[in-house]
């Protein structure tokens, strides 16, 4: 009886690394166990070795990263200034979801590292697969750029 | 890489360009039910994609979508055969009635006589002609013969397209996932972006011309109801609209075949009708049979297709120069043939795609 009870009630699997990665960040906020299934079913993940480039500088840009282990830098090649130094749980190169603007910076792997990569024609076939489910990462991403944008502002007043 | 490495390499690539030269012609029909799957999948991968939204189950979408176009052309074909069954049928006894020997003389003495000398004795005397008739009513029960003994090949290569592609479309997601991961990290993004190209380019141009297929084929029905009206009777016009429809998926050569089987149709309902022998186009140009108002009613169609159904919905789709299209029409025609020439333009637009991103790649290898 026990056993059946374990086998019907027990807890959702949790300890899938790249289920973890993706609920914690804002950008799959609220969506329900199935819909991180399904997106997770759609995302690559990747290795890259320390030093290695993620992405470089004025590359074609296609998507975002969520960083499961290890460390990546954010930095401008030409200028050397570094903009952000990652780590585990941490995401980068959203805003390659929504326009196809090159790359306005580099991305090195400071570690050996294991990234999550969700690309634009990923959430293009969500989008067509699941509309409900792409509007709500849709609203997500707004939201993100969006704080991201009154950050700035603050800066720049601050500045002024 | 030192150059060892790179002669290492070089010599590797070229050994298993050797073995797949060598190992391909018995991989052929396999790599072509494959290629045939795949456009299956890509015609059918956007409505799988759509049901599973509300059925909230692949592998029922994929059912439901099979199910439903298997059941269609099953009924289609049935139908169809049935009905020319009973055409043939028509038309043997048509044969075999004694009237209709003498009206097959009469027919040859007055095109003999509307016609100059030079071309009138090329024309065969009536008895003749029965001849000619009854032998290619003979090859016709042949070819059908031949292809009924070869029905059991094209029944398993059927049954095995239609495995790959119940298949494909369940996993494609994840068949594309295992794909891309091959890609080294340097290139994903471009790798990316290139399988995503490749997939909007085909199933654009697969989508433009299906549709593009359909209004020749529902053009094609409303052109031949017409002609009934003013007396052609053509029987079985829906089915020579969809062959139409269907013949249209090969450029150029297509609307031509489109014709043949409703110019056959008439021949076979009119033989012995004197009205539809002296019938006139326009009541001026000789039209026996109604052949040319036929042929008329195609190009009719064809320009319709070409001006201005053809170029809004497949549109720029492959974005190749006409004469890059005929260059490449003929390479496919030559090497395949009829499959080639129907695959030809979406192989083209593929192979443009890899090159421009190999272009893009080279050029800006600096950013990758």
């Amino acid at each position: 009886m026990k056993a059946l009870y374990k086998n019907f009630f027990r807890k959702k699997d949790n300890s899938n690394p790249v289920l973890q990665a993706l609920g914690n960040i804002p950008i799959f906020e609220n969506l329900t166990d199935s819909e991180l299934n399904d997106v997770a079913r759609l995302t690559h993940e990747r290795t890259y070795k320390l030093d290695e480039h993620v992405f470089k500088k004025l590359a074609p840009a296609e998507g975002m990263y969520v960083i499961m282990n290890g460390a990546v830098k954010i930095n401008d090649p030409d200028s050397g200034t570094t903009f952000a130094s990652l780590e585990s749980g941490d995401f980068f190169g959203e805003l390659a979801l929504l326009d196809e603007e090159p790359r306005s910076a580099s991305a090195v792997a400071t570690q050996p590292s294991t990234l999550i990569g969700f690309f634009r024609t990923d959430l293009l076939t969500l989008m067509k697969r699941s509309p409900e489910l792409g509007n709500k990462i849709l609203l997500n991403l707004s939201r993100v750029l969006g704080e991201r944008l009154r950050r700035t502002n603050q800066e720049l007043a601050k500045i002024n | 890489m030192d150059s060892v490495q790179k002669i290492y390499r070089l010599l590797l690539l070229i050994i298993i360009g050797g073995l797949a030269w060598n190992i391909l012609p018995f991989l052929a029909s396999i790599i072509g039910m494959l290629i045939f799957a795949f456009l299956f999948t890509t015609i059918f991968l956007q409505g799988v994609d759509r049901l599973e939204r509300y059925t909230k189950s692949r592998g029922l979408g994929v059912f439901l979508i099979l199910t439903s176009v298997i059941s269609i052309g099953v009924v289609f074909f049935g139908s169809f055969v049935s009905n020319l069954g009973s055409q043939i049928k028509l038309f043997t006894q048509k044969l075999q009635k004694e009237d209709f020997a003498l009206s097959l003389e009469n027919l040859s003495g007055k095109i003999r006589d509307s016609l100059p000398d030079f071309l009138g004795n090329m024309i065969p005397e009536g008895d003749k002609m029965i001849v000619i008739a009854k032998n290619s009513l003979v090859n016709v029960f042949q070819s059908i013969l031949t292809l009924i003994g070869s029905a059991g090949g094209f029944l398993f290569i059927a049954v095995m397209v239609l495995i790959f592609t119940i298949i494909l479309l369940i996993e494609y997601h994840d068949f594309k996932r295992s794909l891309v991961r091959f890609i080294p990290n340097k290139y994903l993004e471009v790798g990316l972006r290139m399988i995503y190209n490749i997939e909007q380019q085909i199933s654009k141009y697969l989508r433009g011309q299906i549709l593009a297929a359909s209004s020749v084929a529902v053009l094609s029905v409303i052109g031949l109801f017409i002609l009934n009206q003013l007396g052609a009777n053509i029987t079985l016009i829906v089915f020579i609209g969809i062959i139409a429809g269907l013949a249209n998926l090969i450029p150029m050569v297509g609307p031509f075949i489109g014709m043949i089987p409703a110019i056959l149709i008439a021949l076979m309902n009119n033989i012995g009708n004197d009205a539809a022998l002296t019938h006139q186009l326009f009541g001026a140009v000789p039209s026996p049979f109604y052949i040319l108002d036929i042929v008329l009613m195609f190009i009719i169609v064809q320009q319709i297709d070409n001006n201005f159904i053809t170029p809004v919905l497949v549109g720029e789709s492959v974005g190749l120069h006409p004469m890059a299209v005929m260059i490449v029409l003929l390479i496919g025609g030559t090497l395949i043939g009829p499959l080639g020439m129907l695959f030809a333009i979406p192989a083209a637009g593929v192979l443009k795609v890899v090159i421009s991103e190999i272009v893009f790649v080279t050029k800006n290898s600096h950013l990758l």
